[in-house]
């Protein structure tokens, strides 16, 4: 029972999502109960399935009976399952945000809504748990599109964006299959335990070289590394406030850890073209995403827009982190990973709710929020210090440990990117905490103190304390991910 | 110089993909009417899958069905099917693709009533 948890995964929000229009024909009311339900027990089975790899150790997953390599593999192993365990709780407490903040024009359209996040939800859990570039690709096309719809779903200023980042979105997927393709043709083979003995003695071979190139710079559209970034603050921005959480704390995150697979399970830590490690360039590429991220972040004045760059810088830091080439900086890369995912979260809720209760959207209104109840501005200190990396917030262990990598590889130039990155970060928080507490634009009597719905609070509240506890627990958790997480040849 | 040409003359298929790939990519980027920046992309997609086609295809070789009577199998004489059926995959999710960008593209027609680019960013202000 427990090898086909991986395929329950996936099946669970897959075919709520065919099953939620029929209903919805019915009874409207009740698609958010049902999508809450899916995404309620994708938690629960997530975290059965951390249980279990833990225990029993990696298993694999042959569809139809045909084994790997002829037939498509999924693999459930330690990065995978942790992973998704982050994106159900996530997806668990967006989708409960989701009620409150959903906009009102999307009113009788709940179950095309509702459908789009449960396929965006099943196209990101086949990308967790696929052991097969094609695979891959078929899977970060149905999270694509689903993702697409709902930034363009309430219509608006919003359809510009979705449209560019379909354009982008779709241009990236279509250099990934190059990529597989060149990678197909030189092997012969798709999955990635089988690629694995291969393209190792064929690294210097033009094909392999190409084709791992295009699945990079496709990949690195998907998961918005800074020079491919530009569709990205856009359609989180205008995206519904709903939707947001959900498109920042997953869809780049997992392209992430697609690339991750890719690199330390197919092609290896150690490979290199010309002489020059694959993982230097992608260190490098990260620390400039990491301190260019983040300088544009602090020149926004839109909050969504700032958060949305702060997204891009922590990609940079992931990136440093997974390619130091020493246990140490990968376990960082990966914890950095979840909690950045949880930030994120944490980051579009709390901006969901300062843009749909209190109607405020631009840096300088901020002031308006001292009316507000003292668990927002709480929440906000928490995430604050979870972004720049206070302890004993998730945030600085997982930084704490990617300097760890970068000294013991004894990268300066990780070092520095990531120091910088935090004293930007600092200052652009402090942008927002300055515009608060200000005396200009304080709040008169006479505005009015929205009532705040308990689904809110909770979401935004059992996010920071997330934030909290991944700081809290980070030794064991650190501890685990250096001995199930970490791949073979680091 | 002259080997480089004379390797790209033995291999139209991959020229004829490169020359699709970057004239599409090319309408993409340069165009301002939405609706020829989508087949610009769609060009992209459908290169892509030329170039699966191309490094699969096999003279001679026929449909990877085994006929009774066909002993031993000679594998030389059939198709690979599988770069074939990553196309029809491909091919499935291009059309996807090519519904949801139709819809968002109607969607921002109705609201600014124009499909120029240009002109939606600026009745966007």
């Amino acid at each position: 029972m427990s090898r086909h948890l991986p395929v329950l995964l996936f099946l669970l929000p897959f075919l709520t999502a065919l099953v939620l229009p029929m209903v919805g024909l019915a009874r409207r009311a009740w698609c958010r109960p049902l999508a809450l339900a899916a995404v309620a027990g994708m938690f629960v089975l997530a975290l059965v399935n951390v249980a279990v790899v833990l225990r029993h150790g990696t298993t694999r997953y042959d569809f139809g009976g045909w084994a790997a390599p002829i037939g498509v593999e999924w693999v459930n192993d330690g990065l995978a399952c942790l992973v998704m365990a982050t994106v159900g709780f996530l997806a668990l407490i967006a989708m409960i945000h989701a009620g409150p903040t959903t906009p009102p024009s999307l009113a009788g359209r709940e179950a095309p809504y509702y459908t789009l996040i449960l396929l965006l939800l099943s196209g990101l859990t086949g990308i967790v748990f696929a052991a097969d570039l094609f695979n891959v690709f078929v899977f970060l096309e149905v999270a694509a599109l689903s993702a697409y719809a709902l930034v363009g779903v309430a219509g608006g200023r919003a359809l510009v964006s979705a449209f560019r980042y379909l354009m982008l979105g779709t241009m990236g997927s279509a250099l990934y299959l190059l990529g597989v393709a060149y990678f197909y043709a030189a092997t012969g083979t798709l999955n990635m335990m089988d690629l694995a003995e291969r393209v190792p003695a064929l690294i210097t071979s033009k094909a392999i070289v190409g084709g791992l190139i295009f699945m990079f710079l496709g990949l690195g559209i998907k998961m918005a590394l800074m020079p491919l970034h530009s569709w990205l603050p856009d359609a989180y921005t205008y995206a519904p406030d709903s939707v947001s959480p959900f498109l920042a704390s997953l869809s780049t995150k997992v392209a992430v850890l697609a690339w991750t697979r890719i690199m330390f399970w197919v092609v290896g830590p150690t490979a290199e073209i010309e002489h020059v490690p694959v993982l230097t360039l992608l260190e490098e590429l990260g620390a400039i995403a990491a301190v260019a991220g983040s300088l544009l972040a602090l020149a926004q004045s839109d909050i969504k827009r700032m958060f949305a760059y702060g997204g891009i810088s922590h990609i940079g830091l992931i990136l440093i982190g997974v390619s130091l080439g020493n246990p140490t900086g990968f376990a960082g890369g990966v914890l950095y990973l979840i909690n950045d995912m949880v930030m994120q979260a944490a980051l579009f809720c709390l901006a969901g709710v300062v843009v749909t209760q209190y109607g405020v959207r631009r840096l300088e209104d901020l002031g308006r929020l001292r009316a507000g109840d003292p668990w927002l501005m709480g929440a906000l200190i928490v995430m604050a210090m979870a972004m720049v990396g206070f302890p004993p917030t998730g945030g600085f262990f997982g930084k704490w440990y990617i300097m760890l990598g970068a000294l013991e590889a004894q990268d300066y130039v990780a070092v520095g990117a990531v120091v910088l990155t935090t004293l930007v970060t600092l200052a652009y928080f402090f942008r927002i905490f300055e515009r608060i507490f200000r005396d200009a634009g304080r709040p008169s009597a006479t505005d009015p103190r929205p009532v705040v719905p308990w689904s809110l609070k909770v979401s935004v509240g059992v996010l920071s304390a997330a934030a909290i506890l991944l700081g809290v627990a980070s030794d064991p958790l650190v501890s685990v991910l250096r001995t199930v997480v970490v791949p073979a040849g680091l | 110089m002259l080997e480089l040409l004379e390797a790209w003359l033995l291999r139209p298929n991959f020229l004829a993909f490169v020359v699709l790939f970057l004239w599409s990519f090319s309408i993409m980027v340069t165009t301002r009417n939405l609706v020829k920046q989508l087949i610009g992309l769609y060009i992209v997609q459908t290169s892509v899958l030329f170039f699966l086609i191309a490094v699969s295809a096999k003279s001679g070789a026929t449909v990877p069905v085994l006929l009774p009577g066909a002993d031993p199998v000679r594998a030389v004489e059939y198709a690979n099917p599988l770069p074939h059926v990553l196309t029809l995959t491909a091919v499935v999710v291009q059309v996807a693709t090519l519904g949801v960008s139709l819809a968002l593209i109607t969607a921002m027609y109705r609201t600014y009533g124009t499909l120029d680019e240009e002109e939606i960013l600026k009745r966007m202000e």
